[in-house]
């Protein structure tokens, strides 16, 4: 039988939605970031790579950046330790498992604005839930000013993350530990392998598929934080918790564009040199595994 | 230790952690229904007067409404784009292949990682005429969402036999109603799942109309939650209920069709 011509045009709307709304803002973004565009002058001039000198001179691009590095890690590791952990403990035969399971996905599906605001009550350092808690169990030396403080808002706004996708990662691995026969499990248990190490040698390496979706996910999400830290500290106090997207959210509300479009090529530049070599190279060893 | 006994600990420690995720939704709840002066302590009690006028005036607003209706609207035609459209490239990029159509698959794969550049889509828009649009926004959520539902799919679509193609050309059936009267009930789990995304994606997003819509009448319900927090932050009881409000639809739809969701919301990264 003659090949079939399967018709090309069948995938020029996404192509064409993609071609225009996605990767063409990235281009004219590259020229307007060589620009001053802004939103209370007329006309836009070409002014070469001020905007990026001006950047780097910055010390709250700096921050933004180290802070985005410091989220992006703390989440990943522990989005991961405690997605693993829940879903080892869901893996047993608990009678609320199904509850539980509910629960803890539970807020990965309400808007993080929401979940912001939600926060900024609960660490409220007077009366907030947190402190109130702290006092109560006879803690109060811990009591913190927990999103004022320099000390302590960039972990408080890691906590808050990993209270809100702790459960995807859960369900992922729930899943992935539904590929692990049970009498390979018996067996080794019988042989006398302990916990941990039947955890290390047999478990860990047949969750593999289930670890490199969800780390690859978790970079990819928090590099991109955005309403969270806006909501919960708006980048402060001073730049203490400042990451790129409140950088480009305070940049664009005094109307400076262009200024705003490289700090965003920055990140776009910056996601993709992490994010591209990553995904390629999990493909790779996962294959080897 | 026994099994049985070291079970029940192990209940008891999920259950203790289940709590750290039920009491902030708690905190909301119960603050909704005090005064002004009591919810400002975000306290876990019981409201010492219920007051129940928090809703009331949560409902006097009537951007609330609005504010559901234009999410309902986004959230709903940009399910129909990019599923139709992702299906319909995934199809012919499975089953076409070539080095063009390789070279898209690539691209829209880079699409799942690298961020969409949110100030010059603001100016693309504007060059176009649709700044403000339903339109514009529409567009803007599709380019994003529509590399993960081409991967999805494309991942999808090798399972679908060649040979049925064949057959149904053979009888004389056109490739327009190839794809929609037998590839398209063939994927439409996947479709359900590439929808799950999408709503939630859409409805949760708050980035994107942040900087797409300024026109106050075409807000979201995030942006509605935002706006009226700038406004009423000094009466928490108000706008927590104003929240509960926001949060209960989506509440109640995860209840029903919780598997559906978690199942669809995770499926997507099981592919890879």
């Amino acid at each position: 039988m003659k090949r079939l011509k399967y018709p090309l045009y069948f995938s020029f709307p996404a192509i064409a939605i993609f071609l225009l709304f996605f990767i063409a803002p990235t281009i004219i973004g590259v020229y307007y970031s060589f620009t001053d565009w802004n939103i209370n002058a007329d006309a836009i001039k070409f002014i070469g790579l001020d905007n990026y000198v001006e950047l780097f001179k910055e010390p709250r691009l700096k921050q933004a950046f180290i802070n985005t590095i410091i989220f992006a890690a703390a989440v990943t590791v522990l989005q991961n330790v405690t997605g693993i952990a829940l879903a080892l403990i869901l893996n047993e035969k608990l009678k609320s498992r199904n509850l539980l399971r509910m629960i803890f996905f539970m807020p990965y599906v309400i808007a993080p604005l929401v979940i912001g605001y939600i926060f900024r009550a609960i660490y409220h350092p007077g009366h907030g839930v947190v402190n109130q808690f702290l006092d109560l169990i006879g803690l109060d030396f811990m009591m913190q000013d927990w999103l004022n403080d320099p000390k302590y808002a960039l972990f408080t706004i890691i906590i808050t993350d990993i209270w809100r996708v702790a459960g995807f990662s859960m369900v992922v691995y729930l899943a992935g530990l539904q590929f692990i026969p049970k009498d390979l499990i018996e067996s080794s248990s019988i042989d006398g392998a302990n916990y941990w190490s039947r955890f290390r040698h047999i478990v860990f390496p047949l969750l593999a598929p289930a670890f490199t979706v969800n780390i690859l996910l978790a970079m990819i999400g928090s590099m991109k934080v955005f309403e969270i830290v806006m909501v919960l500290t708006e980048g402060g106090p001073g730049y203490t918790t400042e990451v790129f997207y409140t950088l480009i959210r305070t940049t664009f509300s005094s109307g400076e564009m262009g200024y705003a479009t490289a700090v965003n090529m920055l990140l776009f530049a910056f996601v993709s040199l992490v994010g591209v070599p990553v995904l390629m190279m999990m493909k790779k060893r996962e294959v080897e595994m | 230790m026994t099994r049985r006994s070291s079970l029940i600990a192990l209940e008891i420690v999920a259950i203790a952690l289940a709590l750290l995720i039920l009491i902030p939704f708690f905190m909301i709840l119960v603050n909704s229904f005090k005064g002004i002066r009591e919810s400002a302590l975000f306290g876990l009690s019981l409201p010492t007067t219920w007051e129940f006028g928090n809703y009331k005036d949560v409902f006097k607003q009537d951007n609330i409404m609005r504010g559901f209706k234009n999410s309902f609207l986004i959230s709903g035609l940009t399910v129909v784009c990019v599923n139709l459209f992702a299906a319909m490239s995934a199809f012919i990029i499975q089953r076409r292949g070539g080095k063009f159509l390789n070279g898209v698959y690539l691209a829209f794969i880079m699409g799942l990682i690298v961020p969409v550049s949110i100030i010059p889509t603001i100016k693309l828009m504007n060059e176009l005429h649709i700044k403000g649009t339903y339109f514009s926004i529409i567009m803007y959520y599709s380019a994003v969402l529509l590399p993960f539902a081409v991967f999805l799919l494309v991942g999808f679509m090798k399972s679908i036999p060649r040979e049925l193609d064949e057959a149904a050309l053979l009888e004389g059936c056109g490739y327009f109603r190839l794809f929609f009267r037998i590839i398209l009930p063939l994927i439409s789990t996947v479709l359900v799942t590439v929808s799950i995304v999408v709503v939630v994606s859409v409805w949760n997003d708050f980035f994107g109309p942040f900087y797409l819509v300024t026109d106050s009448t075409k807000w979201t319900i995030v942006l509605q939650v935002f706006n009226f927090v700038t406004l009423y932050s000094t009466n928490w009881g108000v706008v927590f209920a104003f929240m509960i409000v926001v949060i209960t639809p989506v509440l109640v739809i995860y209840l029903f069709l919780q598997r559906y969701i978690i199942d669809g919301l995770t499926a997507g990264s099981m592919k890879g």
